[in-house]
């Protein structure tokens, strides 16, 4: 994809991620970044960086409706986010020296058993009528 | 800069200014670092650990884990913008298709079933791991 339509599609492609986010309480980084490569031909490096630069105003936008919906506690979120901060320092940094394709295929096994895992206790947990 | 004495004042039990509690502690590094390293926010890990061990509730979760991204992602933009790699066209279009549908997902988060937003992140985090396997 190039020029106009790449655009399109990037905006078309940001708001299907910003619901992901804004529903799921997640960056919508594991969709971007992908897409930033494949889509956008960014190098790997260049795609997590970008995708880090769009999660910030989507989580911003995300947690202000949440904190005028009374979701939640923001002011403990972002205390528990300053602590994250300094891991996300030391893991851009590795990142940066290093190709990531080991952790990714660690990463995919935990996420994949996590998912199955709430699959099964949500849809267990509906047989109580509604 | 006070927080950041706190950090590192008292690593035990409720730190500090901080006052979160070890596992907010050790889930918020988790995620952090895994954002660091791919590029994600680094919810995809701290919602489930959020839900399994520090027992959240399934929405509230959730909310603390988008809260935690932004000072998470600042920290991430820093490091990678130091090394010149952040492409700001593409950014800006993302954001801003993202800003409008995180409002739109926000709104839905306050009021969805509990019982369904766990099997819709459930599906969510099985096709995050079917993508990740094929993208390597």
């Amino acid at each position: 994809m190039s020029g106009v339509t790449l655009y399109v599609a990037l905006v078309a492609f940001g708001v299907v991620a910003g619901v992901a986010s804004g529903l799921l309480g997640v960056g919508g980084g594991t969709l971007m970044v992908p897409f930033l490569t494949l889509a956008a031909g960014l190098s790997q490096h260049a795609a997590q960086a970008t995708s880090l630069l769009v999660i910030l105003p989507t989580a911003l936008a995300g947690t202000l409706t949440l904190r005028r919906r009374g979701v939640g506690d923001a002011g403990l979120a972002l205390r528990f986010g300053v602590v994250g901060a300094v891991g996300a320092v030391g893991g851009a940094l590795l990142a940066l020296a290093l190709p990531a394709s080991t952790l990714r295929i660690v990463f995919a096994v935990f996420v994949c058993i996590v998912g199955l895992k709430l699959i099964y206790d949500g849809s267990r947990a509906k047989e109580q009528p509604a | 800069m006070r927080t950041l004495e706190a950090s590192s004042g008292s690593a035990r039990g409720r730190a500090g200014l901080l006052r979160i509690d070890r596992e907010l502690i050790a889930i918020g590094i988790l995620g952090g670092l895994l954002s660091g390293l791919l590029g994600v926010g680094g919810g995809i890990v701290m919602v489930p650990l959020l839900v399994l061990w520090a027992r959240y509730g399934q929405r509230e979760a959730h909310a603390a884990s988008l809260g935690a991204i932004i000072p998470i992602s600042i920290a991430g933009i820093a490091t990678y913008g130091i090394a010149g790699e952040v492409r700001i066209g593409p950014a800006v279009a993302l954001v801003a298709g993202s800003v409008v549908g995180a409002r739109i997902g926000a709104g839905w988060l306050a009021r969805i079933d509990e019982r369904l937003l766990k099997v819709v992140f459930g599906v969510f985090l099985v096709g995050v791991a079917v993508l990740l396997f094929l993208h390597r």
